[in-house]
């Protein structure tokens, strides 16, 4: 085997330090080494040009390059050496001016350092093998996992683009949570008329036919790996035909069921039948069959026999599904949900009445929600003073140690949207600490501490603080007593309770089904918290929006785009996914089927061959972290490039 | 031209073979030659992609093949590059010192710890210490190498 060995002087600053003239000394004649050549500046024009030559005049089978960290110019020789028609992969580079030449005092130190490095460089590279680029099919289409502002956002940036999206939404409506907001903040926007175009276009925009929406469906299986997936998709039955139906609601005004209703957090009823809220989109109602006569063996038809559009509207066969769909990416976006006031049962929610979640609150503001937006207590009274309890289950070890960053936001614009209201009621704000970061989310900060009827008190622990009804009325029918000081006792009409952000109910679940990971608190685990907050840790599955962390709508969409950007800048239509060869492999011969490394690997890249009991890497999936390599018992499992024979060539170099 | 492992004064120079990541480890000791302070020459640098990637085998190579001491540098816990590696690499290094002790290798010889990207002068400092702390032991017995550590048995199985 022919081994060229280039020495980089770097201007001065290997040379200054490194005599390269005693390191040729021991390194000439050593193994396979056929040439010594040394060169001003190998990363200039000039030194990439002589390199290029030389290596059409040498032709030698492996070099080694000894110059600056491969950090920084290990690609600029591997593009050199394919221009040159060499295998990149040929190549060791010997980092002899950051770790020996900036870091060594002594010439003869640092050239007897440098020397021991091409050594073990110089054993290593015989053992290289040229290792090429594969590339495999992909789709470029993208599932999309929950149709609120995150979801939306990422599925309108990639239609707009020509690329088919299927988005997939558990509940009748499209919008998430912030369509049930009357206002939203900072600026008291509304938010179905903020959320208005982007639906528009979703649903009937010029794009619209890149975008499947699968309402009332979730995802119950994905296989396959990144450009590859197979979704199969459960939708139940909504007994309404979505493409004829006007979304008139005659239908829904002559059944004689009454069920709660969630989207009003229980807080009123709605019929078997139903929209899910006035100016839901799809604009079409659907059937709860759990409610239904018809479920229950009664021939009820009110609902058909009502719609204007006559039969074929309303689908009494329409039966649960599954269909499958094949795609390149997954897009998480499933949302948050609240922490359960409950669990702090001194708070009183569900015991006292008027004991609102912020949820609650929401609806009961919004002029389509339980009360028509009209803020009266349960018995029908203008409250004359409202508690605002912030920080509920947050920044507490008990609780979630986290501050979600979003509930002082909600709970200054209630303040704002109570003022409006009620010109006259008192609003108590009981915080553990106030947040509010940002260029604009001062301003509703600054109006609630302007407002002559806010008083804000600080409670130390949530703990401390017991809300019960009053038996006296005067002054409130609700008293907020904090323990620690006895005298400091609270009376309201209505108590608003802003619990912390926490994952959504099936986030685990989901997880399961996709294969990717939850954090400590529950939530989707991103790939990396500030490099890589949009990425799982699955190749292929982005996470945007609440579902990863708490965050505000703008957060939400931000990360919707950049989960979009990874999509089509990953996978490029009518392009091969690219896959590179820095990759694990399995020696079937001495595979022996233990599964150790399936147990080790953190990106699910290996999996059973039942057939032939033995391990199977998925070259997609794996990273090379070589994790699996070092464990496997039988020495089965080889890393490309960090081959054991090459790591042990470079141990023994370096030493000799 | 003189050998890091037979120092001008003829004293011992330890030779250490360093086992580091690329993305944590490797980085801090470039980042440590940014800031051209000068730090003993007896560590030989052997890059992995992660430090879940060293094979007890390797440490072993190193011993047999005439190393002093090893060195394993992986990204903090929570950093790592893919994820767990690191602590693999953790978890591996403890039951390892097991088995070297039972070999009459001392658990100062195998060092594992974590340098990340910007930390050049921790990388300075672990290294240094790993370097003084050899050298205070003497240089490995070859006799230990022979009777207990096998080359032929490691490289059968590469």
């Amino acid at each position: 085997m022919k081994i060229g060995v280039y020495f980089c002087n770097c201007g001065s600053n290997i040379s200054d330090k490194v005599d390269s003239q005693q390191v040729r000394q021991v390194i000439e004649g050593h193994g396979d080494v056929a040439y010594f050549k040394t060169n001003d500046l190998m990363c200039s024009d000039d030194g990439k040009q002589f390199l290029s030559d030389d290596l059409a005049v040498e032709k030698p089978d492996r070099i080694v390059i000894a110059a600056c960290s491969p950090r920084e110019h290990e690609n600029t020789f591997m593009r050199v050496l394919t221009g040159a028609g060499m295998n990149p992969y040929l190549m060791q580079m010997v980092n002899i001016r950051e770790q020996v030449a900036w870091v060594t005092d002594d010439v003869d130190k640092a050239s007897a350092k440098a020397a021991h490095f091409i050594k073990g460089a110089v054993k290593r590279v015989g053992f290289h093998k040229p290792l090429e680029k594969k590339s495999i099919d992909m789709s470029p289409d993208v599932l999309i996992i929950g149709a609120g502002p995150a979801g939306l956002k990422a599925a309108l940036t990639i239609a707009e683009t020509g690329r088919k999206v299927t988005l997939v939404e558990k509940s009748p409506a499209v919008g998430g949570q912030p369509v049930l907001y009357e206002e939203v903040f900072p600026n008291l926007e509304c938010a179905p008329c903020m959320l208005e175009p982007i639906l528009n276009e979703i649903l009937h925009g010029e794009h619209a036919e890149n975008i499947e929406i699968l309402t009332m469906s979730e995802v119950v299986e994905l296989t396959g790996f990144y450009g590859n997936f197979i979704a199969q998709i459960k939708k139940t039955p909504r007994y309404a035909d979505l493409h004829q139906c006007i979304g008139c609601g005659e239908c829904v005004s002559v059944c004689p069921v009454d069920v709660k209703n969630e989207f009003n957090n229980g807080l009123d009823d709605r019929k078997a039948i139903s929209l899910s809220f006035a100016g839901a989109l799809p604009n079409v109602p659907f059937i709860d069959m759990t409610a239904c006569l018809r479920a229950k063996g009664e021939d009820c038809r009110l609902c058909e026999q009502s719609c204007p559009l006559g039969e074929g509207i309303i689908l009494y066969d329409d039966a649960e599904e599954i269909v499958e769909r094949r795609m390149g990416a997954v897009i998480v976006a499933v949302g948050a949900s609240l922490y359960d006031a409950g669990l702090i049962p001194k708070l009183g929610i569900g015991t006292v009445p008027d004991v609102y979640t912020s949820f609650e609150f929401e609806r009961l503001l919004s002029s389509t929600g339980p009360t028509g937006g009209q803020l009266v207590t349960s018995s029908g009274k203008v409250p004359e003073s409202i508690a605002l309890i912030h920080c509920v289950g947050s920044l507490d070890s008990n609780h979630k140690e986290y501050c979600s960053g979003v509930c002082c936001q909600s709970a200054f614009k209630f303040n704002l949207m109570v003022e409006h209201k009620l010109h006259d009621t008192h609003i108590h704000h009981l915080y553990k600490e106030l947040v509010y970061p940002g260029k604009e989310e001062f301003f509703l900060y600054k109006r609630a501490k302007e407002n002559p009827n806010a008083v804000f008190t600080r409670y130390r622990n949530i703990a401390s603080l017991e809300i019960t009804a009053a038996e006296d009325k005067e002054g409130g029918s609700i008293i907020i007593k904090n323990t620690l000081y006895e005298k400091a006792a609270i009376k309201a009409d209505m108590v608003v309770l802003c619990p912390a952000m926490v994952p959504a109910k099936d986030t685990g679940k989901l997880n399961e089904v996709l294969g990717t990971t939850s954090d400590v608190y529950g939530f989707f685990e991103e790939l990396h918290g500030r490099l890589d907050s949009v990425r799982s840790k699955v190749r292929g599955i982005y996470i945007a929006g609440a579902c990863q962390s708490p965050m505000n709508i703008a957060q939400a969409m931000t990360q919707g785009m950049a989960a979009a950007g990874y999509v089509l800048n990953g996978l490029v239509q009518g392009k091969q996914l690219e896959i590179e060869p820095i990759t694990a492999s399995v020696d079937e011969e001495r595979c022996s089927g233990c599964r150790i490394c399936m147990l080790l690997c953190p990106y699910r890249a290996i999996s059973f061959d039942a057939g032939k009991k033995k391990s199977m890497v998925n070259e997609v999936l794996c990273q090379g972290c070589g994790t699996c390599v070092a464990a496997c018992p039988a020495g089965a499992m080889n890393s490309n490039h960090f081959t054991n024979e090459a790591i042990f060539a470079e141990i023994e170099g370096v030493l000799a | 031209m003189s050998d890091n492992n037979n120092g001008a004064g003829g004293g011992f120079e330890p030779k250490i073979v360093g086992f580091l990541c690329n993305w944590c480890s490797y980085a801090g000791a470039d980042k440590a030659g940014g800031s051209q302070k000068s730090y003993p020459p007896n560590v030989n640098v052997v890059k992995v992609m992660c430090s879940g990637r060293v094979d007890p085998q390797f440490v072993l190579k190193a011993y047999s093949s005439g190393a002093d001491g090893v060195l394993i540098l992986a990204c903090h816990p929570g950093d790592c590059h893919y994820k767990e590696g690191n602590y693999r690499a953790m978890q591996r290094h403890r039951m390892l010192l097991r088995v070297l002790n039972q070999h009459g290798i001392e658990s100062e010889r195998c060092r594992f710890d974590y340098v990340s990207a910007g930390e050049g002068d921790r990388f300075i400092s672990v290294l240094t210490e790993m370097v003084e702390t050899v050298r205070a032991l003497g240089p490995l017995s070859k006799a230990i190498i022979s009777d207990n550590i096998s080359s032929n048995i490691i490289e059968k199985r590469s």
